[in-house]
Formats: structure tokens, sequence, C-alpha cells
């Protein structure tokens, strides 16, 4: 009888999900701030930087979570 | 190590080499297609970006690589592997020639499963059933090769509603310009994800021929001459062709928008990365047009071409098995004798030459990779929702 570790598949696919989640509900927020708000609106191109910021943090932290160098 | 053995390593890490150009230019279109279909790379732009970041994806993880030179072939009760460098062989060669006539006839098929199936003919063929780890071939590629293109599927299904219900509002000549931006940073991790996962499996082939050669200790991992050299074939395979197949899945499947194409990349590189880090060898085609279906759904159900993803999916179905037959000839005629062997490389150089010859009548180019794209150009303004 094969042994199958179920666990590491639920590992992957809560971590694709969560991932695509994160990085398209940020950054096509920052793009709905951007551009309803325009260029008239200082806070709502911070909340849009802030945005894009979070998706390039959670890309690079996924990097370093593979690199084994990095631990 | 005696002269035969020595030549047959040789030949291993040659045609390893040779099959690892071949995925490149067989797989590059899985990195870059969404990004050249959409208009938000050049085509020769995308396949150097891919290019260079599949090499450095080789040297991010080599998890793949041990779960191939160790979880598939099982050793002795001696600690020997039970397959031999000529298997080996045999069992590449078998992958290469699948590999190519797919690779002609323009179907995503799976190289890896290509490799894995000639693999496990030839072992079949020279140790019995009992050479192979069937509980890692469950494992560690049948259960994520169904599971990852469905996962991927779906994270694509849902990251596509997400992206068409939050810029809904947006006005729609800003919007898109700014999804492209985002698109080449997907595109170029699932470049990256593409390194970490399909560079890996040459490597994995190249140590486990080396360990059952005796030149290296069971159960090790790569060396750096093997990363290194197998991130070079792979980079240069991607740089230099993969435009053919860059229009089956870029365009064929389901027409893409920039917003649809980086919900895919990023499902697809999510993907790609979670599992090579678990050391789980999938095939980046399948997780690639998982993504493409799944996006395809999240926009509307009746602009994905089912008979296109259909036609994938008998690729996929029939790889494994049909790399296995051909592995397994090419394995009984190399163990067979040293002329046996010979026979087998002059078939594979062959092959591959006819193969090359056959696709150069009818080139996919930088040119006409974008012919029947919807919304290939960039001044192209149509409705997101």
């Amino acid at each position: 009888m094969i042994e199958i570790d179920w666990s590491k598949f639920a590992i992957v696919a809560g971590v694709v999900l969560g991932a695509t989640i994160l990085l398209t509900l940020f950054c096509s927020g920052g793009v709905r701030l951007l551009e309803t708000a325009g260029a008239s609106s200082a806070a709502a191109r911070v909340g849009a930087y802030a945005c894009f910021a979070v998706c390039i943090a959670a890309v690079l932290f996924g990097l370093w979570v593979i690199v084994p160098q990095f631990h | 190590m005696d002269a035969t053995l020595l030549i047959t390593v040789v030949l291993v890490v040659v045609f390893a080499l040779v099959f690892d150009f071949t995925n490149g230019f067989h797989d590059t279109a899985n990195a870059m297609a969404t990004s050249v279909a959409t208009g938000a790379l050049k085509p020769r732009t995308a396949v150097v970006i891919a290019g260079v970041l599949n090499l450095v994806g080789a040297f991010l993880s080599t998890e793949v690589a041990k779960t191939i030179s160790s979880g598939i072939i099982r050793t002795d009760s001696s600690g020997h592997e039970m397959i031999t460098p000529a298997l080996i062989f045999a069992g590449l060669v078998g992958a290469i020639i699948w590999n190519l006539v797919t690779w002609y006839f323009g179907l995503p098929s799976s190289s890896s499963h290509a490799l894995f199936g000639g693999l496990i003919g030839a072992a079949i063929l020279g140790g019995g059933v009992g050479a192979i780890s069937w509980s890692g071939v469950v494992t560690s590629i049948v259960i994520p090769a169904v599971l990852a293109p469905i996962v991927a599927g779906i994270a694509a299904l849902i990251g596509t509603v997400i992206v068409y219900r939050m810029t809904k509002q947006a006005s729609v000549p800003h919007a898109k310009p700014a999804f492209r931006v985002a698109q080449t940073v997907s595109a170029s991790l699932v470049a990256l994800a593409h390194g970490t996962s399909d560079a890996q499996k040459t490597m994995g082939v190249i140590t486990l021929t080396l360990i059952a050669a005796n030149a290296q200790p069971a159960n090790t991992g790569p060396q750096f001459w093997v990363i290194l050299t197998c991130g070079l074939a792979i980079g240069l395979g991607t740089a230099i062709g993969g435009f053919r197949i860059m229009k089956t899945v870029g365009t064929r499947i389901t027409p893409v928008e920039s917003p649809q194409g980086f919900a895919a990349e990023s499902a697809s590189a999510a993907t790609i990365l979670a599992s090579s880090h678990l050391g789980f060898p999938l095939s980046t085609t399948q997780v690639v047009s998982g993504s493409i279906v799944g996006v395809g759904l999240g926009k509307r159900l009746s602009e994905v071409h089912w008979n296109v993803a259909g036609r994938i999916g008998l690729g996929w179905v029939f790889t494994l098995p049909a790399a296995a037959v051909v592995g397994a000839v090419a394995a009984w005629v190399a163990i067979s004798s040293t002329a046996g062997l010979v026979i087998v490389a002059i078939a594979a150089v062959v092959g591959v030459a006819v193969i090359f010859r056959l696709a150069g009548r009818k080139p996919v180019t930088a040119r006409n990779v974008n012919e029947g794209a919807p919304d290939a150009a960039p001044q192209t303004q149509g409705a997101l929702a």
C-alpha cells in the first residue's frame, strides 16, 4: 500500500491560492486607486504605491523562502 | 571506470544537455506566451529574458533534481542503483524523440513526463517492475501532475475575477498599460520558476547516472558543474527557439488580455515555485495550460477553446506511456551489445536531425508568432469586463 502525504499537497494548494489572491487583489487595487482618483488625490496615490509595495514584498518573500542560501 | 562505462556516462551527459536544450526550445512559450500574445513584451525580448532567468532559476533550488536522482528508481539491498548508465541513456533517447515529435506537431505535451516515461520504461526493461519506486512515482509525479494544473487553474480563475471586479470602474485605456508592466514581472517569475523546475530534471538524470556509475555517493545532490551546464543548456535553448509552441499556448486556447495574463502567470509561478520547493517535479506546460484555461473560465466560459484544451489533455495522458515504450525499445537495443548502444546513439542523432529539418519547412518565427492573436497590438483598446 502506498502511503501518501496529503499535507504537502494541501500546503502547495494553500500557498498557490493565497499568493495568487494576494497578488491580484493588491495589484488591481493599486491600479484602481491610481485610475479612479487620478493625479488629484495624494492619498489615493500613496495608497496605490502601498498596494504595489505589498505585491513586490510578497514576491521577494516568496523567493527568500525557496533559496536555501538565505537560511 | 572502464572505457564502455565512461563512454556511456559521457553519452548520457551530452544527450541530457541536448534534452535540456530542446526543453528550453519547447517550453519558452510557457513562460512568455501570454506576455507576447498581449503585446506586453516583444517576442525576441521575451525569449532573451526567459533564457537568462532559466539559468538563474537553475541555481535557486535543486530539490526537484534530488527527487529524480533518488526518488524514482530503487536501490538494491546493497545500496546500488537498480539502473545502469546504458539504461538511463536509452530512457533519454525515448524522451528526446517523443519531445521532438510533439514539438513538431505544436502540441504542448510534457517534456518532463516524456523524461520520466523514458526512464521508467528503460528501468522496467532492465531491472523489472521492482526497479521502480512506485510510491515515489505516485506521490512525486502522478498526483502532482493531476493536482497542479487544477490548482493553478482555480487560482487563475479567482485571480481573474478579482482583477476584473477591482478594475471595472477604472478608466480602461490606463488600466491596460499598468497590467502590462505587472504582467512582465509575472512572466519573468514564470521563467525563473521554469529554471527551478525543468532544468532540475536534467540535473537529476545526470546525477542519477553518476551515482549508477559509482562516481558519486547515493542520495547526494547535483554537483556544481552539473547545475551550471544544465542551466546554460536550458537557457540557451529558450533563447534560441520556442516561437512555435508560443502560438498554441498563447492564442489558441483562449484569447488573453494583459489582466488575464497577469492572473494566469501569478498562479503558474506560485504553483511551480511552491512545488519545486517541496521537490515535486511538475510539468510547467501543464501548469501554464491549466492557468490559461482558468482565466478563460474566469472571464467567460465560451471563450475557452475546449477542443484545443482537450487535445492538450490527450497529450498529457499519452506522453508518459508513449515515452516509456520508446524508452523500453531503446533500452532493449542498447543493453544487447556495445554495437546496440552505438545504434541507439545514431538513431537519436538522426531522429533529432530529421525533426529539425522538417520543422524548418514551416517555421514559426518572431514575425508570425502573433498571427491570429486578438488584441496583440499595443494600441488596441477593448472593453475590460
